[in-house]
Protein backbone atom coordinates (compact mmCIF):
# COMPACT_ATOMS: atom_id res chain seq x y z
CA UNK A 1 0.00 0.00 0.00
CA UNK A 2 3.18 2.10 0.80
CA UNK A 3 4.43 1.60 -2.48
CA UNK A 4 1.43 2.15 -4.21
CA UNK A 5 0.77 5.74 -2.74
CA UNK A 6 4.52 6.26 -3.40
CA UNK A 7 4.17 5.69 -7.25
CA UNK A 8 0.73 7.80 -7.41
CA UNK A 9 2.13 10.70 -5.33
CA UNK A 10 5.38 10.24 -8.14
CA UNK A 11 3.23 10.17 -11.15
CA UNK A 12 1.32 13.02 -9.77
CA UNK A 13 4.04 15.54 -9.75
CA UNK A 14 5.39 14.40 -12.83
CA UNK A 15 1.94 15.25 -14.72
CA UNK A 16 1.63 18.56 -12.64
CA UNK A 17 4.99 19.22 -14.11
CA UNK A 18 4.02 18.64 -17.17
CA UNK A 19 0.54 20.17 -17.78
CA UNK A 20 2.24 23.34 -16.13
CA UNK A 21 5.17 23.18 -18.97
CA UNK A 22 2.71 22.77 -21.59
CA UNK A 23 0.10 24.81 -20.23
CA UNK A 24 2.28 27.40 -18.43
CA UNK A 25 0.65 30.91 -17.18
CA UNK A 26 2.19 34.55 -16.88
CA UNK A 27 1.62 36.23 -14.50
CA UNK A 28 1.52 40.02 -14.94
CA UNK A 29 0.43 43.39 -13.45
CA UNK A 30 -2.04 46.14 -14.59
CA UNK A 31 -2.12 49.25 -13.17
CA UNK A 32 -4.90 51.48 -14.85
CA UNK A 33 -3.60 55.25 -14.31
CA UNK A 34 -4.85 58.81 -14.72
CA UNK A 35 -2.14 61.14 -15.36
CA UNK A 36 -3.53 65.18 -15.36
CA UNK A 37 -2.62 68.46 -14.91
CA UNK A 38 -4.82 68.83 -12.11
CA UNK A 39 -3.42 68.84 -8.61
CA UNK A 40 0.36 67.90 -8.03
CA UNK A 41 -0.11 64.65 -6.33
CA UNK A 42 1.89 61.36 -7.93
CA UNK A 43 0.50 58.10 -6.29
CA UNK A 44 3.45 56.57 -4.28
CA UNK A 45 3.45 53.20 -5.90
CA UNK A 46 3.44 55.26 -9.63
CA UNK A 47 6.81 56.93 -8.68
CA UNK A 48 8.51 54.19 -11.14
CA UNK A 49 5.67 55.43 -14.04
CA UNK A 50 6.21 59.22 -13.02
CA UNK A 51 9.97 59.49 -13.42
CA UNK A 52 9.54 57.53 -17.09
CA UNK A 53 7.00 59.82 -18.54
CA UNK A 54 8.37 62.94 -16.50
CA UNK A 55 10.61 63.53 -19.26
CA UNK A 56 8.87 62.68 -21.94
CA UNK A 57 5.09 64.59 -21.09
CA UNK A 58 4.19 67.24 -18.57
CA UNK A 59 1.78 65.90 -16.39
CA UNK A 60 1.08 66.57 -12.74
CA UNK A 61 -0.73 64.30 -11.29
CA UNK A 62 -0.74 60.52 -11.36
CA UNK A 63 -3.45 58.65 -9.55
CA UNK A 64 -3.78 54.81 -9.66
CA UNK A 65 -7.19 53.78 -10.47
CA UNK A 66 -6.67 50.21 -10.92
CA UNK A 67 -3.60 47.67 -9.53
CA UNK A 68 -4.78 44.10 -10.25
CA UNK A 69 -2.35 40.67 -10.88
CA UNK A 70 -3.66 39.62 -14.36
CA UNK A 71 -2.54 35.83 -14.78
CA UNK A 72 -2.72 35.13 -18.73
CA UNK A 73 -3.64 31.67 -20.28
CA UNK A 74 -2.08 31.20 -23.90
CA UNK A 75 -5.28 32.22 -25.78
CA UNK A 76 -7.42 33.51 -23.34
CA UNK A 77 -8.30 36.80 -23.24
CA UNK A 78 -8.77 39.22 -20.41
CA UNK A 79 -10.66 42.68 -20.16
CA UNK A 80 -9.83 45.41 -18.23
CA UNK A 81 -12.25 48.04 -18.06
CA UNK A 82 -12.09 51.74 -17.10
CA UNK A 83 -13.88 54.60 -17.17
CA UNK A 84 -17.62 52.92 -16.82
CA UNK A 85 -16.62 50.80 -19.87
CA UNK A 86 -15.97 53.55 -22.02
CA UNK A 87 -12.45 52.45 -22.89
CA UNK A 88 -11.66 49.03 -22.44
CA UNK A 89 -7.76 47.02 -22.58
CA UNK A 90 -7.98 43.26 -23.92
CA UNK A 91 -4.95 40.98 -23.26
CA UNK A 92 -4.48 37.66 -24.45
CA UNK A 93 -1.47 35.32 -24.36
CA UNK A 94 -0.47 34.05 -27.76
CA UNK A 95 3.05 32.37 -27.14
CA UNK A 96 5.60 32.12 -24.57
CA UNK A 97 9.17 31.29 -25.67
CA UNK A 98 12.31 31.31 -23.19
CA UNK A 99 10.45 33.61 -20.64
CA UNK A 100 9.68 35.77 -23.24
CA UNK A 101 5.79 36.39 -23.35
CA UNK A 102 3.99 37.38 -26.80
CA UNK A 103 1.04 39.39 -25.30
CA UNK A 104 -1.37 40.99 -27.91
CA UNK A 105 -3.12 43.81 -26.39
CA UNK A 106 -5.91 45.84 -27.98
CA UNK A 107 -7.83 49.34 -26.55
CA UNK A 108 -11.42 49.90 -27.34
CA UNK A 109 -12.80 53.30 -26.97
CA UNK A 110 -16.51 53.09 -26.59
CA UNK A 111 -16.51 50.02 -28.78
CA UNK A 112 -14.10 50.82 -31.44
CA UNK A 113 -10.47 49.49 -31.45
CA UNK A 114 -8.20 52.20 -31.38
CA UNK A 115 -4.99 50.26 -30.80
CA UNK A 116 -3.90 46.84 -32.04
CA UNK A 117 -0.21 45.94 -31.26
CA UNK A 118 1.04 42.89 -29.74
CA UNK A 119 4.28 42.75 -27.23
CA UNK A 120 7.14 40.45 -26.13
CA UNK A 121 7.60 40.83 -22.41
CA UNK A 122 10.99 39.80 -20.77
CA UNK A 123 10.83 39.52 -16.58
CA UNK A 124 11.40 42.83 -15.41
CA UNK A 125 9.92 44.73 -18.61
CA UNK A 126 7.27 47.27 -18.44
CA UNK A 127 5.01 48.24 -21.03
CA UNK A 128 3.22 51.83 -20.23
CA UNK A 129 0.43 52.35 -23.27
CA UNK A 130 -1.11 55.57 -22.90
CA UNK A 131 -2.83 58.84 -24.68
CA UNK A 132 -6.48 58.54 -24.54
CA UNK A 133 -8.59 61.17 -22.85
CA UNK A 134 -9.97 60.27 -19.64
CA UNK A 135 -12.19 62.83 -18.09
CA UNK A 136 -9.53 65.88 -17.58
CA UNK A 137 -6.78 63.83 -18.06
CA UNK A 138 -5.50 60.86 -19.83
CA UNK A 139 -5.48 57.02 -19.24
CA UNK A 140 -1.80 55.44 -18.67
CA UNK A 141 -1.90 51.48 -19.09
CA UNK A 142 1.16 49.88 -17.13
CA UNK A 143 1.59 46.31 -17.87
CA UNK A 144 4.37 44.40 -16.03
CA UNK A 145 5.91 40.96 -16.33
CA UNK A 146 6.13 39.36 -12.90
CA UNK A 147 7.68 35.84 -14.00
CA UNK B 1 36.48 -49.81 47.02
CA UNK B 2 37.23 -53.18 45.72
CA UNK B 3 37.85 -54.20 41.94
CA UNK B 4 34.03 -55.57 41.03
CA UNK B 5 33.21 -51.91 42.86
CA UNK B 6 35.90 -50.09 40.39
CA UNK B 7 34.65 -52.07 37.18
CA UNK B 8 30.98 -51.25 37.88
CA UNK B 9 31.41 -47.55 39.15
CA UNK B 10 33.00 -47.31 35.22
CA UNK B 11 29.77 -48.42 34.05
CA UNK B 12 27.30 -46.48 36.55
CA UNK B 13 27.34 -43.48 34.28
CA UNK B 14 26.53 -45.01 31.26
CA UNK B 15 24.08 -46.97 33.21
CA UNK B 16 22.45 -43.65 34.71
CA UNK B 17 22.21 -42.24 31.59
CA UNK B 18 20.32 -45.68 29.95
CA UNK B 19 23.49 -46.13 27.46
CA UNK B 20 24.54 -49.56 28.68
CA UNK B 21 24.03 -52.24 26.89
CA UNK B 22 22.02 -55.57 28.28
CA UNK B 23 24.94 -57.29 29.62
CA UNK B 24 26.32 -54.12 31.18
CA UNK B 25 23.20 -53.53 33.19
CA UNK B 26 22.96 -56.66 34.67
CA UNK B 27 26.25 -56.04 35.75
CA UNK B 28 25.62 -52.81 37.55
CA UNK B 29 22.32 -53.98 38.97
CA UNK B 30 23.97 -57.43 40.65
CA UNK B 31 26.66 -55.08 42.34
CA UNK B 32 24.32 -52.26 43.30
CA UNK B 33 22.38 -54.83 44.58
CA UNK B 34 25.54 -55.67 47.15
CA UNK B 35 27.29 -52.23 47.42
CA UNK B 36 26.68 -49.54 49.15
CA UNK B 37 28.76 -46.92 48.54
CA UNK B 38 27.89 -47.10 44.65
CA UNK B 39 23.86 -46.86 45.21
CA UNK B 40 25.19 -43.86 47.31
CA UNK B 41 26.68 -42.66 44.32
CA UNK B 42 23.60 -43.30 42.11
CA UNK B 43 21.49 -41.77 44.43
CA UNK B 44 23.82 -38.55 43.89
CA UNK B 45 23.68 -38.55 40.33
CA UNK B 46 19.80 -38.49 40.44
CA UNK B 47 19.74 -35.89 42.96
CA UNK B 48 21.95 -33.91 40.87
CA UNK B 49 20.02 -34.57 37.68
CA UNK B 50 17.01 -33.75 39.67
CA UNK B 51 18.01 -30.40 40.96
CA UNK B 52 19.33 -28.91 37.53
CA UNK B 53 16.30 -30.33 35.82
CA UNK B 54 13.77 -28.43 37.45
CA UNK B 55 15.17 -24.68 36.70
CA UNK B 56 16.00 -25.51 32.87
CA UNK B 57 12.34 -26.65 32.51
CA UNK B 58 11.19 -23.71 34.17
CA UNK B 59 13.21 -21.65 31.93
CA UNK B 60 11.96 -23.18 28.77
CA UNK B 61 8.58 -23.01 29.43
CA UNK B 62 9.28 -19.07 30.31
CA UNK B 63 11.10 -18.92 26.27
CA UNK B 64 8.89 -17.40 23.90
CA UNK B 65 10.84 -19.53 20.84
CA UNK B 66 8.56 -18.68 17.59
CA UNK B 67 9.87 -14.38 18.77
CA UNK B 68 12.94 -15.99 19.15
CA UNK B 69 12.72 -17.65 15.54
CA UNK B 70 11.03 -14.39 14.29
CA UNK B 71 14.27 -12.49 15.49
CA UNK B 72 16.79 -14.56 13.89
CA UNK B 73 15.25 -14.36 10.70
CA UNK B 74 14.58 -10.92 10.27
CA UNK B 75 19.09 -10.78 11.55
CA UNK B 76 19.39 -13.28 8.50
CA UNK B 77 17.56 -10.88 6.23
CA UNK B 78 19.15 -7.91 7.36
CA UNK B 79 22.47 -9.22 6.60
CA UNK B 80 22.01 -10.76 3.12
CA UNK B 81 22.67 -8.74 -0.01
CA UNK B 82 20.69 -7.91 -2.49
CA UNK B 83 21.11 -7.46 -6.07
CA UNK B 84 20.23 -4.43 -7.84
CA UNK B 85 17.23 -6.35 -9.51
CA UNK B 86 16.28 -8.23 -6.65
CA UNK B 87 15.81 -4.95 -4.49
CA UNK B 88 13.87 -3.53 -7.84
CA UNK B 89 11.54 -6.72 -8.03
CA UNK B 90 8.88 -5.61 -5.15
CA UNK B 91 8.74 -2.44 -6.62
CA UNK B 92 7.65 -3.76 -10.70
CA UNK B 93 5.35 -5.95 -9.10
CA UNK B 94 3.16 -3.48 -7.37
CA UNK B 95 2.17 -2.73 -11.31
CA UNK B 96 0.11 -5.71 -12.58
CA UNK B 97 1.85 -4.94 -16.30
CA UNK B 98 5.20 -5.88 -15.04
CA UNK B 99 3.70 -8.77 -13.85
CA UNK B 100 2.96 -9.72 -17.23
CA UNK B 101 6.17 -8.84 -18.44
CA UNK B 102 5.40 -6.05 -20.69
CA UNK B 103 7.66 -3.71 -19.29
CA UNK B 104 9.92 -3.59 -22.45
CA UNK B 105 7.05 -2.07 -24.81
CA UNK B 106 6.32 0.02 -21.53
CA UNK B 107 9.77 1.33 -21.28
CA UNK B 108 9.89 2.25 -25.13
CA UNK B 109 6.70 4.02 -25.38
CA UNK B 110 7.49 6.40 -22.25
CA UNK B 111 11.08 6.84 -24.04
CA UNK B 112 9.54 7.93 -27.23
CA UNK B 113 6.86 10.02 -25.38
CA UNK B 114 9.92 11.32 -23.99
CA UNK B 115 11.64 12.14 -27.10
CA UNK B 116 8.33 13.72 -28.51
CA UNK B 117 7.68 15.74 -25.64
CA UNK B 118 11.76 17.03 -24.97
CA UNK B 119 11.13 18.14 -28.30
CA UNK B 120 8.20 20.37 -27.86
CA UNK B 121 9.74 21.92 -24.76
CA UNK B 122 13.22 22.17 -26.01
CA UNK B 123 12.82 23.17 -29.44
CA UNK B 124 14.87 25.80 -30.95
CA UNK B 125 12.69 29.15 -30.64
CA UNK B 126 14.08 32.28 -32.54
CA UNK B 127 15.74 34.63 -29.66
CA UNK B 128 14.19 37.69 -29.47
CA UNK B 129 16.54 40.98 -29.39
CA UNK B 130 15.43 42.72 -26.47
CA UNK B 131 15.19 45.93 -28.31
CA UNK B 132 12.46 44.31 -30.42
CA UNK B 133 9.89 45.37 -28.06
CA UNK B 134 6.71 45.70 -30.12
CA UNK B 135 6.13 43.08 -32.64
CA UNK B 136 3.66 44.95 -34.81
CA UNK B 137 1.06 47.99 -33.76
CA UNK B 138 -2.00 49.67 -35.68
CA UNK B 139 -4.05 52.27 -34.76
CA UNK B 140 -6.52 53.13 -37.15
CA UNK B 141 -7.60 56.68 -35.68
CA UNK B 142 -4.59 57.77 -34.05
CA UNK B 143 -0.68 59.02 -34.64
CA UNK B 144 1.07 56.34 -32.31
CA UNK B 145 4.72 56.98 -30.94
CA UNK B 146 7.20 54.49 -29.32
CA UNK B 147 9.72 55.09 -26.92
CA UNK B 148 11.79 52.26 -25.51
CA UNK B 149 14.47 52.56 -22.53
CA UNK B 150 16.54 49.83 -21.08
CA UNK B 151 17.34 51.11 -17.50
CA UNK B 152 15.10 50.69 -16.53
CA UNK B 153 13.42 48.34 -19.01
CA UNK B 154 10.26 50.39 -19.98
CA UNK B 155 8.55 50.81 -23.26
CA UNK B 156 6.22 53.42 -23.85
CA UNK B 157 3.33 53.22 -26.21
CA UNK B 158 1.36 57.02 -26.87
CA UNK B 159 -1.16 57.67 -28.67
CA UNK B 160 -1.83 61.07 -30.03
CA UNK B 161 -5.64 62.26 -30.84
CA UNK B 162 -4.46 65.44 -32.77
CA UNK B 163 -4.48 68.72 -32.80
CA UNK B 164 -6.44 69.32 -30.00
CA UNK B 165 -4.51 66.31 -28.17
CA UNK B 166 -3.38 67.99 -24.10
CA UNK B 167 -0.17 65.63 -24.36
CA UNK B 168 2.06 67.16 -25.79
CA UNK B 169 5.32 65.85 -25.85
CA UNK B 170 8.11 68.12 -23.49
Amino acid sequence: MKRVCTFITFFSILFLFFTSVAFGQVHTRLRVIRASNVGSSVDPSLRDVHQELGSLFSFTSYRLLRDEPLNLSPNHPVSISAREGKINLETTLVGLHRGVAEVRIRVAREGKEILNTQVRLSPGRTVLIGGPRLQEGVIIYALSARF
Amino acid sequence: MNDSCSSASKLLEKYFDQEATDKERLLVESHLQDCLACRGALTSMEDMRTLIKVPVEEAVREEDFPWVWQKIEREIRSHEKLTRWQSLRPWLDVFPLFKKKVWIPAVATVVVLLFITGQIIFRKTPSYPDSSVVEYLESPTYNVMVYQTEQPKVTVIWLFEGPEEEASPS
